[in-house]
């Protein structure tokens, strides 16, 4: 019998028109690893939400939900806040306590547990997790990583039958990331517990997963192994394929669904299936290249495959003045927090021009954030000599800078809003920035803007009641109305699912298009390998090797996309899926 | 250092390398019951303040400068030297220029008689001013806000979890608050910049959103928390912290002593008067006790840390 099953759930949200749930069927039985995939908006996060009695929201509904084999309204509030443990998406939010072993022991002192049952409980937890450092420390002393592996504890210490988790990893970077699924992983292996997983990072989770479950506009599209959901999204053409790994699509691209594979005979059981892992696409790929290739690697060349981006016409990039100053000119530039401290920033040199697109990516620690510190002079750099829009960002004002067409985009788009609907942020931008126009002029420009971040449906509304990729998109709005010719960018891709992404990179080539800089700053290697115009990795304080996408990811070993380290070696030169894709065909 | 990059800092994660800074030392103290920790201070803090005896307060100040100086180091040295010192010196000279009772004059200041009673009674003060102080230093180090929450949770268990939210909540409140200026500064708003009215009106607006911006999260919060069963009727409340033998004991000399210090208080053994004429207990056989027992308990900390380097010590030399 299944541990969870939901029958026929259908789900309308009070004074809403459209469903957010229609006819959901679905279940999972006891130990498996289920992964809730479809793009944000989709019905994901309410049907997660169905699943615990205490979380459920308020509206029409209709179908069941059953645990254990009961419907889930008779499982009485105790039963449920021990069986179902319930991780949240923001690590921040679902924190309640200020120390860790608190935290951990928050459930337990819900359930009335004495005090030598929570000792015993969560001296095993904070083992089987190995965060025993952490036990006296303040939650704030934690990263976001480190504080949504502390919620999955606590919960974890209330020894749950399923886990459901909403979404875990979406603030989270990709390291952190990628520990946060091992340790569910684990989880699922060693003691058993069934997961039910939502997620838009599919990358890490669809290979560990038994079973997959994709939805869109609050339906279940298909669901099944996660190969045959896979070959399902192909055979209809889902968008939602390009959210896939990069060895499934590579395959899925080249085999097509209803194709058994030629790499899938009796004779080799590790690639019996679809390719989820890297290491799995690299079998695959060897076996498909193999037979026709010489015993060196195969060169991709560039000029084979079809630009990808259209701000790589050559067009755009000769038509760009030369010698106009650049946007940004950093020379052996120095920085620390505070004297005798360590220096974050060391000996840096970089240059951005109009027009470019430039991506900076590195792991966590290494300076990147403060790097755009000093761009927007809220760093003032100790050593060497820097110029922004032709001002010295150290001695230039805010106002200074902001007029020369400097603007910025915070990670959390949030900490932009300050009035009560995103029209009115806007025009509060707009005006500031063009203080002789007129208020029709404003709004006209306010309107041109939203046209161009596709947000005109959504002015009407609260910032915050709007979705996470939506306030993205209105904080690039209000980006934009400060007229900028050099745009910064803190990891903006964070949290997007992939089919903004691509929505997202078509505004910025387009703006670059329009001759202005772009300088953006992230942990996303596929994003920057897709579609950025020059990519640097920061290290230790400064850049360490820059290049155009292509060869500066396949010189990177492992610090490259994963269609990369697949092809590496057998199709040299390669980044991403759609590059292996194209090289395999016209072979 | 500015506070204008404090949100590039932050999500660099570079705060955690300041954070230590400022560690104070462990003392032995520290490993005892909360409710130990918390009567110690109560007493030391309550003699000092209500009982301006010379002796005791001499007793008082040198025990908690002794131990502020084991537990904080240097800075705690230079913390007394720049801060307390300078406070207590003015506090003894201020106090016979504006109070004039007392039947010894010494001399006039301004046609003011200068009286010995009230330079006696300045230095009490000062004494009494730099003993809380210190001993203020001491608690902050020693009670965590875990040991204050597990005490009051005893008493009023609900206000305790809402102790240790707020003390989540504040941080995050005040980080927010600086990752809005920012972003605002990224968009050329800057908040610190601008005429008084400019000012008000940018602070305000920051503010309106961080209210937003906190009843918005908490859902979130009171999600996980319904999540996790609060509201089930019988919720405990865990420690961390146990009472060993070794609690016992310490709590029944502590007690003890305490008992004869306020007994030879009540009783006149120990007494004394400033105005008009200064008086004082005579150094009696009893009074001394009382002193040698004031003494044991306000020293105690500092003695537990002392001899426990020396148990560290003798076990490292065997080795």
């Amino acid at each position: 019998m299944a541990l969870v099953a939901v029958k026929n759930l259908s789900f309308t949200y009070p004074e809403r028109t459209e469903a957010a749930l229609r006819d959901i069927s679905f279940t999972a039985d006891r130990g498996e690893f289920v992964v809730v995939c479809g793009k944000s908006g989709c019905g994901k996060s309410t049907l997660l939400r169905h699943l615990k009695t205490a979380l459920t929201p308020y509206g029409e509904r209709a179908g069941a939900v059953f645990f254990d084999g009961r419907p889930l309204s008779e499982v009485d509030q105790r039963e449920q806040t021990s069986r179902i443990g319930f991780v949240l998406q923001s690590p921040e939010n679902q924190i309640v306590t200020d120390k860790v072993w608190h935290e951990l022991a928050f459930g337990l002192e819900s359930l009335g547990e004495k005090t030598p049952v929570v000792r015993r409980r969560v001296a095993e937890m904070t083992s089987f997790f190995g965060i025993q450092e952490w036990y006296d420390k303040k939650v704030t002393e934690l990263s976001g990583g480190q504080k949504q592996i502390l919620s999955l504890a606590s919960v974890m210490a209330m020894q749950p039958d399923v886990l459901v988790l909403d979404e875990p990893t979406s603030q989270l970077d990709p390291i952190a990331a990628e520990d946060f699924i091992e340790t569910l992983k684990k989880i699922n292996d060693e003691i058993g517990v069934t997961i039910i997983l939502s997620e838009h990072r599919l990358e890490g989770a669809l290979p560990r997963a038994d079973r997959a479950v994709c939805m869109a506009e609050g339906r279940v599209i298909c669901e099944g192994s996660v190969t045959g959901v896979g070959r399902a999204l192909e055979g209809m053409g889902d968008p939602m394929l390009s959210a896939m790994p990069a060895p499934m699509r590579v395959y899925l691209a080249l085999e097509g669904a209803g194709h058994e594979g030629s790499a899938g005979s009796a004779d080799d059981s590790i690639v019996a299936d679809v390719p989820k892992t890297v290491r799995e696409g690299r079998i695959y790929l060897e076996r498909k290249v193999g037979a026709n290739r010489a015993k060196e690697a195969v060169i991709f060349r560039p000029d084979r495959a079809a630009p990808l981006i259209a701000i790589k016409d050559t067009e755009t990039i000769s038509s760009r003045p030369d010698g106009v100053e650049p946007f940004i000119a950093m020379k052996d530039v120095w920085f620390r927090y505070e004297r005798g401290g360590r220096d974050i920033v060391r000996d840096l040199s970089f240059t951005l021009k109009g027009g470019e697109f430039v991506c900076i990516v590195g792991g966590n620690g290494t300076g990147k954030t403060t790097m755009l510190g000093i761009v927007t002079g809220a760093n003032g750099y100790w050593r060497g000599k820097a110029r922004v829009l032709g001002l010295d960002p150290k001695k230039a004002t805010v106002r200074q800078l902001s007029q020369a067409g400097l603007a910025a985009l915070p990670q959390d788009p949030q900490t932009l809003f300050t009035r009560n609907t995103i029209f009115d942020n806007l025009v509060d931008v707009a005006a500031a920035h063009g203080k002789s126009a007129s208020s029709e002029e404003i709004e006209e420009e306010v309107r041109r803007v939203c046209e161009l971040t596709d947000i005109t449906d959504l002015v009407g509304f609260h910032p915050y009641d709007v979705s996470g990729g939506e306030q993205q998109r209105s904080g690039l709005a209000m980006a934009l109305l400060a007229r900028p010719k050099l745009l910064l960018l803190d990891e903006p891709t964070k949290g997007m699912d992939n089919f903004f992404k691509e929505k997202f990179a078509a505004i910025l080539e387009r703006l670059a298009a329009d001759g202005m800089g772009v300088l953006m700053v992230s942990h996303d290697v596929e994003f920057c390998a897709k579609y950025a115009e020059r990519c640097a990795l920061f290290f230790n304080g400064g850049i360490v090797s820059e290049g155009e996408p292509r060869e500066f990811f396949s010189g990177n070993s492992f610090y490259t996309t994963s269609a990369n380290r697949m092809s590496r070696g057998i199709i040299e030169g390669a980044t991403t899926a759609e590059e292996i894709v194209e090289y395999i065909k016209t072979m | 250092m500015s506070e204008k990059n404090k949100a590039y800092r932050m999500a660099d994660g570079y705060d955690a390398l300041s954070a230590n800074e400022s560690a104070e030392r462990w003392s032995v103290f520290e490993g005892f019951h909360p409710l130990l920790n918390y009567l110690y201070f109560a007493y030391v803090v309550i003699v000092t303040v209500f009982f301006l005896h010379p002796v005791l307060l001499a007793i008082s100040f040198a025990s908690a400068s002794a131990w502020s100086v084991r537990l904080g180091g240097a800075k705690a040295l230079r913390f007394g030297l720049i801060f307390v010192l300078p406070l207590m010196l003015v506090a003894t000279a201020l106090n016979p220029v504006f109070n004039h009772e007392g039947v010894t004059i010494l001399g006039y200041l301004m046609d003011n008689p200068i009286t010995l009673e009230s330079i006696l009674y300045g230095v009490c003060a000062a004494l009494m001013i730099g003993g809380v102080i210190l001993w203020f230093r001491c608690y902050t180090s020693v009670m965590s806000s875990d040991k204050f929450i597990y005490l009051f949770g005893r008493v009023a268990p609900a206000a305790s979890l809402i102790i240790s939210m707020t003390l989540r909540f504040i941080p995050r409140y005040v980080e927010q608050a600086g990752r809005i200026a920012s972003a605002r500064r990224g968009l050329g708003f800057d908040v610190s910049s601008g005429g008084f009215a400019q000012r008000v009106k940018n602070g305000g607006e920051v503010l309106s959103i961080m209210i937003t911006w906190a009843l918005e999260n908490a859902v979130d919060t009171a999600d996980s928390m319904r999540s996790r069963g609060y509201g089930l009727p019988g919720r405990t409340a865990y420690s961390i912290y146990r009472f060993d033998a070794r609690d016992g004991a310490l709590l029944l000399v502590l007690c003890a002593l305490t008992t004869i210090v306020c007994v030879s208080i009540f009783s006149g053994t120990v007494n004394m008067g400033f105005f008009p004429l200064f008086s004082m207990n005579a150094t009696s056989a009893p009074a001394l006790v009382a002193y040698v027992c004031h003494a044991v308990v306000c020293l105690s900390p500092f003695a537990l840390d002392v001899g426990e380097d020396f148990v560290w010590r003798s076990l490292q030399s065997r080795i």
